[in-house]
């Protein structure tokens, strides 16, 4: 431990000399984030259990260093809108804090905009901006336009720009009666609408949203992605988003990166993801009556039957589907069928149970 | 620069003052409060001396005098800065610390200005009144009485300097609980002139960690102008202290890790 410590100390003395942080090749590239080698660690505390092992700790304690996240690498370019998924604990939320400087990396390089997020410069922190989903920026006890106010003067906004962009993002939010009421009075859609406002007053070159929609029922995680994928169109900032729903990544990026325990596991295109486990296409067939589930048709197909065996998910080959789905639609009463609408969740799902899949699949 | 800090903190009051006054019945409490701890000290200088002559080098009406000028200072701390203090805390646990750190300004600003007590602010001119009060009855100087604002202002910086020095510690050991009673204990020392401390504890408390020169070197001056090594402590303080604030703070701030969503 007391080497991954040291080392830990040593990058940071040799970033504070501008020694690490900043490659040839970083300083040529043109993406807005680059990491390189991006590496987390915390000490944390064991601890038994009761008061024995309260005493106990009190006096001596077994530190533990665990990888949050670890030799990560990644590019942005301007104007693409990225996902970060990953299960709980995988390091998204460790990610978004270094590129947004609010804590130090323990080893790599790492430029947003062309600054070391941690140096934390005025400069950087004006164009950058981050909305959480679990903590708030907005003060509880005061109305939103009061802390937007404030947010004006730390952003050094003119009253024109504010002005305009409080009129827009008002009206595209629907939330021009809420910005006078006290935050503590709103629902948690209403004040995640007024989060999003507060974070983009700036006009912010690249916004870091983690997890945006937690908590929020349908409609109002719909009204929030559609205010993001307006926002974007009309701005080009940059977006890295996490989320556990997978509907919003659908709908918001073009790229996923994938974390699992901090390092990463695939960083690509949406459609090439969704390909990980195979070219096939899940489709779900509901028929009249029940069919037999020994039929030769199903072998090969993957099939899962209902308890009642009148429904039944196949996957197919994506060069079969015309022919196997034409088949089955001439041979059994079909009443109803349906493509999978977000393969996405499937994949993520398969993999957070099997991560090994992964390796194979990058091997 | 400058203009747009002073255009920061005034929206600083006017949110802390909305804050503050929407809870009207703990808006008047803290105000009846602070008057009663105001008056509490002063009787109890009063009381010590129907005993006594002197404290020291000082009679009745000098120490009243000190203590009206730590209890201004009380009055600047309590309206300007002691909110923070705990929120600091709370926020380094919760991590509610991460927008501080996001914001494009000083975060040693927007951390200890953040919050400011406007209930506190009405007793100004009662805290004022009383120095004046104990001054004129000890016959300040004419130079004096000029000197005296510039006094409170520095004193009330090396005040501060110190309890952030102490607050800063809150990065090490998150729970600032301890800590905070810890600056409390500090300010009590302060409160009272330096020569009723032993040697030792006067030497460590003027010469390394400065707490009695806040009230002490100010007021030593003010009465007797000849000490002019007073004064000359008092801006040393500050320089230095400055100085090691403003290490610990960044080094404070790049050991933050923050709180796990």
């Amino acid at each position: 431990m007391s080497h991954l410590l040291c080392l830990s100390t040593f990058c940071k003395k040799m970033a504070e000399k501008g020694q690490i942080g900043q490659t040839p090749a970083m300083k040529n590239s043109t993406a807005l984030i680059q990491a390189n080698g991006l590496t987390k660690q915390f000490v944390s505390y064991k601890k038994e259990a009761g008061l024995k092992g309260t005493l106990k700790g009190f006096f001596n304690r077994e530190s533990v260093v665990k990888t949050a996240v670890g030799q990560f690498d990644f590019e942005v370019q301007k104007g693409e809108i990225i996902g970060l998924l990953g299960p709980n604990g995988a390091g998204k939320t460790t990610l978004m804090k270094m590129f947004t400087g609010i804590i130090v990396p323990s080893a790599g390089e790492l430029k947003v905009l062309g600054h070391n997020p941690w140096e934390r410069s005025k400069d950087f922190r004006k164009k950058i901006a981050l909305v959480m989903g679990q903590k708030s920026q907005l003060w509880w006890d005061i109305p939103a336009m009061d802390s937007f106010l404030l947010l004006q003067k730390y952003y050094e906004i003119n009253d024109r720009d504010f002005k305009q962009r409080i009129d827009m993002m008002s009206e595209l939010l629907d939330v021009k009666k809420l910005m006078h009421i006290q935050i503590r009075r709103l629902s948690l859609g209403e004040r995640m609408k007024l989060e999003l406002m507060a974070s983009l007053l700036h006009s912010p070159e690249v916004l870091f949203l983690d997890e945006p929609t937690i908590g929020l029922d349908l409609v109002a995680q719909e009204n929030i992605r559609q205010f993001i994928i307006n926002y974007h169109k009309q701005n080009q900032c940059s977006i890295i988003i996490t989320s556990h729903y997978m509907a919003d990544v659908q709908a918001l990026c073009q790229r996923l990166t994938l974390i699992l325990d901090g390092k990463k596991g695939f960083d690509g295109p949406l459609t090439q993801f969704e390909k990980i486990l195979g070219n096939e296409k899940v489709v779900s067939f509901t028929f009249e009556k029940a069919i037999d589930p020994l039929l030769p048709l199903w072998k090969g197909l993957d099939p899962k039957w209902n308890e009642l065996n009148n429904q039944v998910e196949l996957r197919i080959p994506e060069n079969e589907l015309r022919k196997i789905s034409g088949q089955i639609i001439e041979q059994f009463p079909v009443i109803d069928f349906a493509t999978e609408k977000m393969p996405i969740e499937r994949v993520m799902k398969t993999l957070m149970n099997n991560p090994k899949l992964l390796s194979e699949y990058n091997a | 620069m400058m203009r747009n800090y002073w255009e920061i903190y005034k929206k600083f009051v006017s949110t802390s003052t909305t804050m503050a006054m929407s809870f009207r019945l703990p808006f008047v409490l803290l105000i009846v409060m602070d008057l009663c701890f105001y008056f509490t000290s002063l009787l109890t200088i009063d009381f010590i001396f129907n005993h006594i002559q002197h404290m020291g080098p000082w009679n009745r009406d000098q120490l009243m005098f000190f203590m009206a000028f730590m209890l201004l200072l009380d009055n600047l701390h309590m309206t300007f800065v002691s909110e923070s203090f705990w929120e600091l805390s709370m926020m380094l646990k919760t991590g509610q610390f991460d927008y501080v750190v996001l914001r494009p300004m000083n975060t040693l600003f927007s951390t200890f200005f953040r919050f400011f007590r406007p209930s506190t602010m009405l007793n100004f001119p009662i805290a004022v009144g009383v120095l004046i009060h104990y001054g004129l009855k000890i016959g300040l100087a004419p130079s004096a009485w000029a000197l005296l604002p510039v006094f409170v202002i520095l004193s009330f910086i090396l005040l501060i300097q110190v309890e952030f020095i102490i607050t800063t510690s809150m990065f090490w050991v998150i729970d600032g609980l301890g800590i905070n009673f810890l600056r409390m204990q500090f300010q009590k020392l302060a409160r009272w002139p330096n020569f009723v401390y032993a040697s030792m504890p006067r030497r460590v408390f003027t010469l390394i960690f400065p707490i009695l020169v806040i009230g002490s070197a100010p007021v030593s001056f003010l009465i007797d102008q000849s000490k002019w090594y007073w004064p000359l402590g008092l801006v040393t303080s500050i320089i230095v202290l400055g100085f090691v604030l403003s290490f610990l703070w960044t080094t404070g701030i790049r050991r933050y890790e923050s709180a796990s969503s």
